[in-house]
């Protein structure tokens, strides 16, 4: 049985296609089912699996995870030995630059392998929703002689254009990979799970890093070069919910699938918590007149108001007379009396006055500044932002943060753009 | 507050909630959805900046200890001070139990000096206030004192229940009277008491047992300088089942006199980490605290649920508090009644049920159903009102599916032994 583990976690993506809630975060640290960020599952699953030694690589706007990581307390990744390190791109002797893709980044890291007696290492994504015991891919690994595995997922066909598909042998030993192919013969994805021999990973890197051809990427460059050569490369299947969340339309998607009365992870598994940072917030306090169904709502949250297939983070606070239909509303936002939210998507601290109404019409029209990300009827409300009272802001509309009542001249028509004072954080 | 060290007196257990504190001190009772009464006390502490605390245990500590661990929810976790805990400990001189507070801070005063602060603040375990202690202290310098009292106005009625406090018009105490059947003065004693170290431990010497009536009464009978501070905000003291009840209902009245969720002062407390709180369809929930983790698809009415409350399809909670990873199945309803942690209430069973019993001796009750830790309600059975169900209680002590009004049922050792 392994005594160590070491893992990387990439979390420097900017998940351009979240539009405004990847905007002022990195996309590991964008709220999940109420009180998570997507990194907590990836932090999380480590140290289920007793991996207790983490460094983060970020690089894109690390500010809000750097705050929700801090000293890794609510993980017990606050330790004498090992425990959690932010990667920040630094200048020095080794690390020159900023990460130019994934390979690169763990390439500028290698550092931190120095003095680490582990034989292999793991490098994870923090973008993913997924509980998975990282023992069974180490065993795998052992089992198969493997340099390398890549953990995979069967991935609907219409899809494989998203993922990095692979093609393996009959014994799980991986002869192809294409990254987001037009069509492929298999369907199994990466799910950027991948356990490395630690010498060959030393030395790929390396390797790697001394081509200027190569955009220094796993999935573009690394991976179909070890693959073509014939490198110890196996694919581990992994059969159980694992979810990629990169787009506002599956962000939406696998957050309301939490409100089933089968929900795709079992949250509230005693043998596998989901640990985030959880600020002291009260119970939720239901006051008369409310009425909740089918919804998630968090501790802090004060509810006087209609909430109905729903997300709600800590300290939402719906006011009588409110309703709140088919949305995802984040930290300490306040929906004013007689204002409505129908499939919007609401971020941190938005303030939205008395009888606003948000979303609600069957108007399709694409959102002018992001027609290819923003087209299914949703609405988006960034950060901060004030919604005046009685403003109506149609479908597919995008709200900037920390928007105020002055730059809004009347409604928001559907597929609308407001836009906020871009200097503020 | 650097040089002041506060004693929180946390040994109380047994009779006094009945079997909400079968197994656990008053001051580890939950309260409030997510706390422990002693929660409060720790809050106050740390924002109002304290470093050195200790917390005098003696019944039932597990779950206290377990609870309070290293102080960490309360920046306790101090590398210079801290938190202390003071369990009775066997010497060749004692027999080490606490006889009373007094003898309690007596026996440590060994490990209480070696903090070697000027002020010792001595404070109870078991009450409910947001307070800045700071003001206590202001008022303690400023008035040159040997002792200073925490003081609050209680209305006549509920004068009996206290200690009673009489003052000369600048603050200093005059007189102290325990539970008097009337008294004209309107300020009762808080159980807040801030010590000069050395005037206490010249005191102490008389091996006092109890800190009012061996200490605070003979001081003011010498002539020791004690001086009153009047806190005027939120304060109760929940030592009792109704009392208890009360204060619980109160935090979701519509207009509370203690608001839980001021985040100004927040309540800080050791916390798990459980999802938020699920309703799901035909949940109807109104006036009510409910904590994360906890599965709604019923009816909950003016009531308190902790974490991991599950609450079937057609269940019914009015006016109950219900503790941790309580199941309440499907049909049910559990009317005024407290359930403690992990409960099972079968389906279509009813707690709380039918009339409240006279006579004297349910009056303590106040007409409440209490049910201890892991006890089974079965399936469709009647539990009668002022009924007190031990710890681990089940279908052995239902006789045609019903336990009467006014029945006492025992507790049962976790492996199923009545004791």
């Amino acid at each position: 049985m392994r005594t160590s583990g070491f893992a990387f976690i990439l979390a420097g993506g900017m998940g351009s296609r979240l539009c405004l809630l990847g905007e002022r975060r990195a996309k590991p640290a964008v709220p999940f089912a109420g009180k998570y960020r997507i990194i907590d599952f990836t932090l999380s699953n480590c140290v289920n699996s007793g991996i207790y030694d983490v460094g983060v690589l970020t690089q894109y706007r690390p500010t809000s995870l750097n705050r929700h990581i801090g000293t890794g307390r609510p993980w017990d990744l606050d330790r004498t030995h090992g425990g959690v390190q932010i990667l920040q791109p630094a200048l020095g002797a080794v690390e020159r630059d900023w990460y130019k893709g994934t390979a690169d980044a763990i390439y500028q890291n290698l550092i931190h392998l120095r003095r680490r007696r582990v034989e292999q290492v793991l490098v994870l994504s923090g973008d993913h929703v997924y509980t998975m015991d990282y023992n069974a891919l180490y065993a795998f690994h052992h089992d198969r002689g493997a340099t390398c595995t890549v953990a995979v997922t069967e991935v609907p066909e219409e899809s494989v254009g998203s993922f990095g598909i692979l093609e393996t042998d009959g014994g799980g030993r991986v002869v192809g990979f294409q990254e987001k192919p037009r069509s492929a013969r298999s369907r199994l994805a990466s799910m950027g799970v991948y356990l490395f021999d630690r010498e060959a990973l030393i030395r790929w890197l390396t390797e790697d890093a001394a081509m200027a051809e190569s955009s220094h990427d796993f999935g573009k460059d690394v991976l179909p070069r070890l693959v073509a050569r014939g490198e110890k490369v196996f694919a581990f299947r992994f059969a159980d919910y694992w979810q990629d969340v990169g787009t506002l339309d599956s962000y939406y998607e696998a957050n309301l699938a939490f409100l089933g009365d089968r929900p795709p992870l079992e949250l509230a598994n005693p043998d596998w918590v989901i640990h985030t940072q959880s600020a002291d917030r009260p119970p939720v306090r239901f006051e008369r007149g409310g009425r909740v169904h089918r919804s998630l709502v968090a501790n802090g949250c004060r509810i006087a108001g209609e909430v109905v297939r729903s997300v709600l983070s800590p300290g939402v606070h719906v006011e009588a007379g409110a309703r709140i239909h088919d949305s995802i509303v984040m930290h300490d936002t306040v929906v004013g009396k007689d204002a409505t939210l129908t499939r919007a998507i609401v971020d941190k601290l938005v303030h939205v006055a008395e009888g606003a109404s948000v979303g609600g019409s069957e108007e399709r029209t694409p959102n002018r500044a992001c027609p290819e990300h923003l087209s299914s009827g949703l609405t988006v409300i960034g950060k901060g932002a004030l919604l005046p009272a009685g403003v109506r802001i149609g479908p597919n509309a995008r709200i900037g943060a920390y928007v105020t009542e002055s730059e809004f001249s009347g409604n928001v028509p559907a597929g609308g753009v407001v836009d906020g004072p871009e200097s503020m954080h | 507050m650097r040089d002041t060290m506060a004693l929180v007196l946390s040994g109380g257990g047994g009779e006094r909630l009945s079997v909400l504190t079968a197994e656990r001190a008053v001051s580890a009772v939950p309260f409030g959805g997510k706390y422990r009464l002693i929660d409060f006390v720790l809050s106050n502490l740390s924002h109002s900046g304290a470093e050195h605390v200790g917390v005098i245990t003696q019944h039932a500590p597990i779950s206290l200890h377990d609870h309070i661990g290293a102080g960490r929810p309360w920046d306790l976790d101090r590398r210079h001070g801290g938190v202390l805990i003071l369990q009775p400990f066997l010497t060749g001189a004692s027999s080490g139990w606490y006889r009373g507070t007094a003898d309690s801070i007596a026996q440590n005063w060994d490990a209480i000096t070696d903090r070697r602060t000027a002020r010792l603040l001595v404070l109870s375990g078991d009450q409910i206030y947001r307070m800045d202690y700071r003001a206590l202290l202001d008022t303690h310098v400023e008035q040159r004192a040997a002792v200073t009292l925490g003081v609050t106005r209680v209305p006549p009625e509920q004068r009996r229940r206290f200690g009673m406090v009489t003052m000369d018009p600048d603050g200093r105490v005059r007189s102290l009277v325990e539970k008097p059947r009337s008294a004209a003065t309107p300020f009762a004693s808080t159980g807040i008491y801030l010590f000069e170290t050395e005037v206490l431990g010249e005191w102490l010497r008389g091996n006092p047992v109890n800190l009012v009536l061996d200490v605070l009464r003979p001081m003011i009978e010498a002539g020791e300088r004690l001086v009153a501070h009047e806190f005027d905000g939120y304060w109760d003291d929940v030592g009792a089942v109704g009392a208890y009840y009360r204060a619980s209902l109160e935090l979701v009245s519509r207009e509370p006199r203690f608001m839980i969720d001021d985040q100004r002062w927040p309540i800080l407390t050791r916390d798990e980490e459980r999802p938020p709180v699920l309703l799901r369809d035909g949940a109807a929930v109104e006036d009510s605290l409910i904590a994360n983790g906890s599965r709604v698809a019923g009816t909950v009415r003016r009531s308190v649920l902790f974490p991991g409350v599950t609450v079937e399809p057609g269940a019914e909670v009015v006016e109950s508090v219900v503790m941790s990873d309580v199941v309440i199945a499907r049909g049910a309803r559990v009317d005024r009644a407290i359930l403690d942690k992990y409960v099972r209430v079968g389906e279509g069973a009813v707690v709380g049920h039918g009339e409240v019993p006279e006579g004297p001796e349910n009056e303590w009750l106040e007409g409440l159903t209490l049910v201890g830790k892991d006890a089974v309600i079965p399936p469709r059975a009647r539990v009668g009102r002022a009924v007190v169900i031990g710890l681990g209680g089940g279908a052995q002590d239902f006789e045609d599916g019903e336990i009467a009004a006014g029945t006492v049922v025992p507790n049962r050792a976790w492996f199923g032994v009545a004791r």
